[in-house]
């Protein structure tokens, strides 16, 4: 007992506690639910089943059935429409400004700050805002495009199974480009100056400069950047339930908001488990490659 | 000679603040340049601002017969060595040596035999495919200075380039670099806050302090005739010692402002009681004999490095002399000390500028 105490005290024993508390922590909150998630994806889960562990064993039956439901593709669709225009939206506009922030003009770094009001806020508050100005008859969306003349007549996003998919888009770029503009920001400032001024004197202009020398540079940060943009875009649900409700008929539904859907308000829970699944999958292959791209250091 | 770079009346100003004041330089073709002063002088500006990395206010800055004032620097073909190497982290150290010339859009294989060319003078042939992060200080040091010489550009540029390496390689490095100038034929303008640097490599030494030159020529030139007091202490190490002094009351001779010093007796074009300081650098004291004419000083402390000897006087001000090899001086010793008077420098104390004089004697009377 001494002995034990004695390297817990300043032994190996200590370091296996550092690690061995967060990792208990982990186990806990993360990987119990996880299992048990992956568990209820092969059983037949109801109300009535929901309290106990044993369950009637389906195999893959869920899995199955999942895919023979008709909207599931069009599901799945609208969620790889929703992740692959939200990063692209959020990464071109984060870019940008971060570029434009590098500048360095008057009140650069001031103004920077200001961008992250939108990380602060709720994604219902940020959906509430939106819904105003994405609203049909007197949205102010509509009233800039009508004005510019971009459109003839007003835009129904909300309701219009052509553009509601996109009004939670556009919102969820608003939401994230902040968050891109910063670690972006992070990523140029690390860039030192003199590959810069040894490139300029090489003879390369503004544009092979940013081909050449910027981009290579912030390969890891674009890299951990897409990774966590994944990551993000996949468990946005606070937007769904604020704008469109995955509505109308399904045509902005996206993996998650449904997952959430099927479990809680139809008590389908072991379909509600296997879109989870599946989503976790795609989920660790973000976190695969925001880990190797971070690891992937190639400053020296 | 053909001039390579020449530089008139040029003016550098960041705001209020007047970096580089009334720059007038020629450098021909073939030289090798320092500039050299105290941190803050001015030297690094003067090289950004030939290289296009920063503009100038006024003046004007022409290379190879083309003004170039506002020309940027990528096209004004003249290559740069930072001091932090600034090599490409994400590219071998083949990448780094090619890319100017993929800039230009030179052939891949073209490009590659260039490389390896360059890699063989500078002795990185080994090297080609690792990355900058593989390497160390010295073989850095190489890329960027193959990434220079790759291009055959008007000038090559050294900004400190020698700083981060340790004090052998240094030394080493310093020969190299002056073999590698000779061998190209190139016109490279050196930046170094080390005088020793600056006197070993250049035939052109341009010292600098708070944005003016103070004084340029060949390295033994400034060290035989400093043009003022601010050179004479730089250049020149242990520094040179400085000795107030006054004209006699007739006129014709120098009385220092040390007790036991000898009066000097000269061709003098001053009024008397007119106040100067007197240099004398530490190699050019002695030791003397009893007999012999010189002064009595006593020692403070004794410094050896094997090969030389540094002596510290007890005076104000103190003396420092250097001895060859070891000596049998120590500590609150009394000497006596003795110099050739030709290897006086006399300086006026209220403009620090250099009096010539003519043939110095020693007096063997001492002033009183």
């Amino acid at each position: 007992m001494r002995r034990i105490l004695s390297t817990v005290r300043d032994g190996r024993g200590f370091d296996i506690v550092l690690v061995g508390v967060p990792f208990a922590f982990l186990f806990a909150l993360a990987g119990l639910p996880l299992i048990y998630n992956i568990l209820m994806s092969f059983q037949e889960v109801d109300m009535f089943s929901l309290g106990s562990f044993i369950r009637p064993f389906v195999g893959i039956d869920n899995y199955v059935a999942l895919f023979r439901q008709p909207e599931t593709w069009p599901i799945l669709t609208n969620t790889l429409i929703f992740v692959v225009g939200s990063i692209a939206g959020q990464f071109v506009i984060g870019f940008g400004l971060a570029l434009f922030f590098w500048t360095n003009f008057p009140g650069a770094s001031w103004l920077r700050g200001l961008f992250l009001v939108s990380w602060v806020m709720p994604g219902l508050v940020v959906g509430a805002i939106w819904n105003w100005i994405l609203s049909g008859d007197f949205g102010v969306l509509n009233f800039f495009l009508r004005e510019s003349g971009l459109i003839e007549g007003n835009i129904f996003w909300r309701s219009d199974p052509i553009f509601s998919l996109w009004a939670v888009v556009i919102a969820n770029i608003w939401l994230g480009t902040s968050f891109n503009m910063i670690l972006l920001s992070v990523g140029l400032s690390a860039i030192p100056g003199d590959l810069y001024e040894a490139a300029e004197m090489d003879g390369a202009n503004g544009w092979q400069r940013f081909w050449t020398i910027t981009l290579p540079m912030m390969r890891s940060t674009i890299g951990a950047i897409i990774a966590l943009g994944l990551i993000f875009t996949l468990q946005q649900f606070d937007l769904f339930a604020a704008i469109t409700d995955g509505g109308p008929n399904n045509s902005s539904n996206v993996a998650q908001y449904w997952a959430w859907d099927l479990s809680f308000r139809q008590y389908d829970f072991g379909r509600g488990a296997t879109i989870s699944v599946i989503m976790t999958v795609f989920v660790m292959f973000a976190a695969a490659v925001y880990v190797r791209s971070t690891r992937h250091e190639v400053r020296g | 000679m053909t001039q390579q770079i020449e530089l008139s009346g040029v003016n550098k100003y960041y705001g209020a603040y007047h970096a580089l004041r009334d720059i007038n330089l020629s450098i021909p073709k073939g030289a090798f340049v320092a500039l050299v002063g105290p941190s803050g002088c001015g030297k690094s500006t003067l090289l950004r601002s030939l290289a296009g990395l920063e503009t100038i206010s006024s003046g004007d800055l022409v290379i190879a017969g083309e003004r170039m004032n506002d020309m940027p620097p990528r096209k004004r073909d003249l290559a740069m060595v930072f001091q932090s190497y600034a090599l490409y982290p994400h590219m071998t150290v083949e990448q780094n040596l090619t890319y100017s010339l993929r800039i230009k859009g030179v052939k891949k294989a073209e490009a590659k035999k260039a490389a390896e060319e360059v890699a063989a003078i500078t002795g990185l042939s080994d090297l080609l495919h690792r990355y900058p992060r593989e390497l160390s200080g010295g073989q850095r040091q190489r890329v960027a200075m193959s990434r220079a010489i790759i291009r055959h550009p008007k000038a090559f540029l050294f900004d400190e380039p020698l700083s981060n390496l340790d004090a052998a390689l240094r030394v080493h490095m310093r020969k190299e670099i002056r073999a590698l100038h000779d061998r190209l034929g190139a016109t490279s303008v050196y930046v170094t806050h080390d005088q020793v640097e600056a006197m070993t490599m250049a035939d052109h030494v341009v010292i600098m302090r708070a944005g003016v030159i103070e004084q340029q020529g060949r390295p033994l030139d400034l060290y035989d005739r400093p043009a003022n007091r601010f050179v004479a202490g730089f250049i020149g190490s242990p520094a040179m010692n400085f000795i107030p002094a006054r004209t006699s009351d007739d006129g014709t001779s120098l009385i220092l402002d040390l007790p036991g010093a000898p009066v000097l007796a000269m061709d003098l074009d001053l009024p008397p009681g007119h106040a100067v300081s007197v240099g004398i650098r530490p190699e050019h004291l002695s030791l003397a004999t009893a007999d012999m004419p010189g002064f009595n000083v006593p020692v403070a402390a004794i410094e050896s490095t094997g090969a030389a000897t540094f002596v510290t006087t007890e005076t104000t001000p103190e003396i420092v002399l250097v001895l060859n090899g070891r000596s049998t001086v120590s500590a609150g010793e009394t000497i006596h000390l003795t110099f050739e008077p030709k290897n006086i420098h006399v300086f006026d104390a209220g403009s620090d500028q250099r009096i010539e004089v003519g043939t110095v004697l020693t007096q063997a009377k001492t002033a009183s």
